[in-house]
């Protein structure tokens, strides 16, 4: 492994020179100056961090990726060997078979699309009802906040008893009020995935509440009041005013629930367990290098959502740009 | 002060009743979102106070949220015989410990990274600032075998130095260089001028005049530093040798808490009591950090 | 301000460079004194090390520890030394397996290993258990209550052994007027006795059974429900682990999860029984391995003040009787120590009745062994596991694809509620199929 790694550092560090020879020959091109002295202080100070990053960050994912072209099984670590592209063709044939693999991407894309709106609209909603000067909203600001910050097991246990099914399940006895009959909310496969839907949104939003925040208190007040003179109701001056000016701040947004909706693992695992309709990617990629133990093919998963991610993230950058 | 100031319009032109009325519907609002919010708390308080038989009464029914009042003396109990008996403070230390050295080697590495590459140009910053994208997308969830792999090899066999593979790891984070890289491009470049203006060379533009501007920032990575020590129970438990009588244990209090709760015997009214000690310095630094944080996010305009 | 700042500054340059120097110091990890195959200390003992799944300050780690320290004051003389090295697994399996796997990488893997009994086939054919049929005599192998089998060679003894069974409420039986006392390890009760003792409960107004059908996360349910399909005659897999058409999908087996269906449907059992449900009183009986007796002789005091209140009861048997057992094993691993004397003298040591009852005196599990003799009472819930232990015990199926069957018999038992038990068995069946060919490339 240490050969290997070096080998790595050889390549990062001829990438890096081919980058900046690049840099230099263009720069004329690209109206770019280049001063000896300060690129040098730059370098010292990128140091200690790209360091780091090559080390604790940048190589085990590129082990963990190229692990992706070999027979890697987690018990045989000394005997790995290329395989090529084996085991894509394996994920390929259980997606085609409709298999554990084709419902993990179902429900993924689910998830995905359930809880990215439903979040960022929550976060943007609770941070217009906290943004006003009083005692309370202060308050109300840190209750928002507290599942970010609250044990994930407990806060997966909490929900078990909400959603428990029969009429002990604290939702169903709610419900059961109003004469509705209690149902097994997380079995039902209708049910199962709105509900992690929920509970996700309801877990992460406080997050990005405090983000919006932020984004408000960086709107100038006399647009506001520019838009009053105008004539513009409440509803105008949020979409002119409000939308407009928290514009960045809501593709940061996006782009980050986005991200960390892809990768979800933990709700399926603490409230389901392994079963077809609640598996998502992470997990799938989590059971079979883990429990089943074939590193190299959930190496390939981990490949394909890396681009998979990737190229969306480079899509809601292109369409959201500010022009 | 700057929350008032920066305010969309709440103006005073409706009539006193009305506004009243408003205010009462906003808090009953706000009071019943809060709850929802804070059930969790609410069942780890609850359960903190209750016997094993009255919290397996409770569970299911709207009392696992409302505390065991008739035997208060069993609250007691379960906070002194996880604190008497299960020495959580010891780890507690130990985890202010860690997330001291690693908020201050967070910051220092990664604030230096962020202002390389918000101020200053140098051939090859295109493939740096690609890389912090693409290390920010990557799904991190097989890299942790190899990352222990490096980690072993990079420390060798000797136990007193694996603290170290528990701060280092952590003391980077792309998503920090991200953040400070976003703040500091938002800082006027005449700051700066002024101080080279006076001979400062970069480092010392860096220290003297950034750093003090950049307070939000640093308040929001550190609480975030904070809570991601303060929470992180699987890299430690993988990295640091297993609890030793006699000695004191390396172990950060949530791993050390991982393993109280297979303790034989423990109850969940104890095993809870831990978990709502250990969320109070959680909570403490958030809510004095809260105004800064919202700064930080808010000053740095956040383009992806 | 500026002195702090430089302070810290110089500060970060030390730890980046005392960084830099482990690095190269600790670059080759797996330096002293080894290359020999043998282990020795300055004072020429032999050196053996072992490897424990626990923390060292549980009770069960002390055990351990003590048993260790026995063994160095007895091997004295002849210069052995066994070192133990504990690496909790809390940090889930893959922690665990993690730090396994990065140990053959360096080289450092440990003499002897503890190890989850139903990994057996997978270490064993991954090459990292040392077979050990030969060293260990026909004698001594008779004398524990299951072995780690792989292909018919003998690669680990377990540790302790575990059963599970029925907990039930006596208050609750008495008022319903249900005598049980008739079933015991001995003479266990059958599928109809079982049956027809809920549909009394039920009819007595109780939620007759928890069969633990909610416990599908891990590996709860298919520890505590297999013997179900044993007993019904039904099997997993084939005796090499590398069969499982015609096995798991046969009809015996399905007849074993139509029983479980069948309590469901009746309304004797179901998914929205609560974990604590039996402890307040609200459940007759509790399907649950023996860790729950301390539980109940300790935490409910309101429902259960004395063993009078509540009791165990076995599996009950269809067409054979079945138990569950298994729990974690020693082997010597397959290091690069070529010489496994010493390994196999402290394997004997911690295996020895001896040492079993040391541990299981600190665990409250069941000896390995068939002449550690514990006097427990007739008929009290450690005698029935005990017994029951001996006379049916049958371990889960040995199979490379464990992990597999373990997901896909958590699938089953959590869709038995609405689904088909042919349909689930046949999708169980070609998923595990397929992982078992996998393996088999």
């Amino acid at each position: 492994m240490t050969n290997t790694s070096l080998i790595i550092l050889g390549l990062f560090i001829c990438a890096f020179c081919g980058f900046a020879v690049y840099d230099l020959a263009t720069a004329k091109r690209h109206k770019e100056v280049y001063r000896a002295k300060s690129s040098i202080t730059a370098y010292l100070m990128l140091l200690p961090s790209v360091a780091l990053a090559f080390l604790f960050i940048l190589l085990p994912i590129l082990y963990s990726l190229g692990y992706a072209f070999t027979d890697y099984y987690l018990l045989k670590p000394n005997e790995i060997g290329f395989v090529f592209l084996d085991n894509f063709a394996e994920l390929f044939k259980e997606i085609s078979e409709k298999g554990m693999l084709y419902n993990a991407i179902i429900n993924t894309v689910t998830f995905v699309v359930g809880v990215v709106p439903l979040q960022i609209g929550l976060a943007l909603l609770l941070a217009l009802f906290v943004n006003r000067p009083c005692f309370g909203s202060k308050i109300f600001k840190v209750c928002f906040f507290a599942p970010v910050v609250i044990s994930l097991s407990v806060t997966a246990f909490l929900w078990e008893q909400i959603l428990a099914p029969g009429e002990g399940g604290l939702l169903n006895a709610m419900l059961g009020m109003f004469g509705v009959p209690p149902h097994d909310w997380l079995r039902d496969p209708n049910t199962a995935m709105p509900c992690i839907i929920v509970l996700s949104a309801w877990q992460g939003c406080g997050y990005q509440m405090l983000i919006f925040l932020s984004g408000l208190s960086n709107i100038r007040k006399d647009l506001y009041e520019a838009a009053a003179l105008d004539g513009a109701n409440g509803w105008h001056k949020f979409w002119n005013v409000t939308w407009v000016g928290l514009r960045s701040t809501f593709v940061y947004i996006l782009i980050t629930v986005f991200i960390g909706a892809c990768r979800i693992l933990t709700q399926p695992m603490l409230m389901t367990g392994y079963m077809s309709h609640t598996v998502t990617l992470s997990y799938y990629m989590y059971n079979l290098g883990y429990t089943e133990r074939w590193v190299g093919e959930s190496s390939a998963v981990a490949l394909l959502m890396t681009i998979f991610i990737g190229g969306v993230t480079l899509i809601q950058r292109r369409m959201f740009r500010e022009k | 002060m700057d929350e008032i100031k920066n305010l969309p319009n709440f103006r005073p032109n409706k009539t006193p009743v009305k506004k009243t009325v408003k205010e009462v519907i906003y808090y009953v609002v706000g009071i019943v979102l809060s709850l929802i919010f804070i059930l969790p708390i609410l069942y780890m308080l609850a359960t903190s106070t209750k016997s094993e038989s009255a919290y397996a009464e409770s569970v299911g029914t709207l009392s696992m949220f409302l505390p065991d009042f008739a035997n208060l003396g069993i609250a007691f109990d379960n906070y002194k015989s996880v604190l008497v008996n299960y020495d959580i403070w010891k780890y507690a230390l130990n985890s202010f410990i860690y997330a001291a050295i690693v908020i201050v080697l967070n910051i220092l590495i990664n604030g230096l990274a962020g202002y390389a590459m918000a101020k200053l140009t140098f051939p090859g910053k295109k493939l740096l600032s690609f890389m912090i994208i693409f290390l920010i997308v990557v799904p991190v969830e097989t890299s942790i075998i190899p990352l222990y792999s490096i980690v072993k090899i990079m420390l060798g066999l000797k136990q007193e130095m694996s603290v170290i593979g528990v701060i280092l790891p952590a003391a980077i984070s792309i998503f920090n260089i991200f953040l400070f890289m976003q703040f500091f491009q938002n800082i006027p470049k005449e700051y700066e001028e002024a101080a080279r203006m006076d001979g400062a060379n970069t480092l010392d533009v860096f220290f003297k005049v950034i750093m003090p501007l950049s307070k939000p920032i640093l308040a929001t990575v550190a609480v975030f530093c904070f809570i991601g020590v303060w929470n992180d129970y699987l890299w430690p438990s993988m990295i640091l040798p297993a609890a030793d009588d006699g000695s004191w244990s390396l172990l950060p209090i949530q791993t050390a808490l991982i393993t109280i709760k297979s303790i034989e015997g423990i109850t969940t009214g104890e095993i809870m009591a831990s978990l709502v000690i250990t969320s109070i310095p959680i909570f403490v630094t958030y809510v004095a950090a809260q105004k800064y944080i919202v700064q930080g996010f808010g000053t740095s305009g956040l383009k992806m | 301000m500026k002195k702090l700042l430089c302070s810290l500054t110089s500060l970060l340059l030390v730890v980046i460079m005392l960084f830099g120097m482990t690095a190269c110091v600790g670059g080759n990890p797996d330096g002293t004194g080894d290359g020999d195959g043998t282990s020795t200390d300055k004072e020429g003992n032999t050196i053996v090390k072992i490897m424990f799944h626990v923390d060292k300050s549980s009770t069960e780690g002390q055990a351990y520890q003590k048993r260790i320290d026995a063994f160095n004051a007895a091997y004295k003389d002849q210069k052995i030394k066994a070192q133990a090295i504990f690496k909790a697994r809390s940090a889930g399996a893959s922690g665990y397996e993690t730090e396994l796997q990065n140990n053959q990488l360096e080289g450092t893997l440990a003499d002897i290993i503890t190890f989850d009994a139903p990994n057996t086939a997978a270490y064993a054919s991954a090459g990292l258990l040392y077979d050990i049929s030969d060293l260990i005599s026909k004698d001594e192998q008779d004398k524990f209550f299951s072995l780690n089998m792989y292909n018919g060679k003998l690669y680990g003894l377990p540790i302790q052994e575990s059963s599970a069974g029925f907990f039930y409420n006596k208050k609750i039986f008495r008022e319903a007027g249900i005598d049980v006392g008739g079933y015991t390890a001995e003479n266990p009760w059958t599928f109809e006795q079982f049956k027809d003792v809920c549909a009394r409960l039920k009819a007595h107004g109780v939620t007759p059974v928890d069969m633990r059908l909610d416990a599908t996360k891990d590996e709860t349910a298919p520890y505590l429900l297999y013997p179900f399909i044993y007993a019904a005659g039904g099997d997993f897999v084939s005796s090499d682990g590398y069969t499982a058409k015609g096995y798991y999908n046969s009809a015996e087996t399905a007849k074993g999860f139509q029983f479980i269906k069948d309590l469901i449907t009746a309304g004797y059992t179901s998914y929205s029984i609560g974990a604590t449900d039996f402890f307040t009183g609200k459940v007759g009986m509790y399907l649950s391995s023996g860790w729950t007796i301390p539980d109940l002789d300790n935490k409910y005091r309101e429902q259960f003040a004395s063993r009078d209140d509540w009791g165990l009861l076995p599996y009950p048997k269809g067409a054979e009787a079945a138990s569950a057992t298994g729990s974690w094993s020693y082997a010597i691993t397959n290091n690069h120590h070529e010489d496994k004397t010493a390994s196999l003298e402290l394997l004997k040591w911690m295996t020895s009745a001896e040492s079993s009852e040391a541990i299981t005196t600190a665990t409250g599990m069941i000896p390995a062994r068939r002449d550690v003799v514990k006097n427990y009472a007739q008929g009290s819930p450690e005698y029935t596991l005990l017994k029951q232990l001996e006379l049916s015990g049958r371990e889960r199926p040995v199979t490379v694809a464990y992990p597999t069957f373990s997901t896909t018999f958590n699938q089953i038992i959590y869709g038995l509620g609405n689904g088909n038990v042919t349909d689930l068995l046949n999708n169980a069946t070609n998923t595990l199929q397929d992982a078992m060919d996998k393996v088999k490339k």
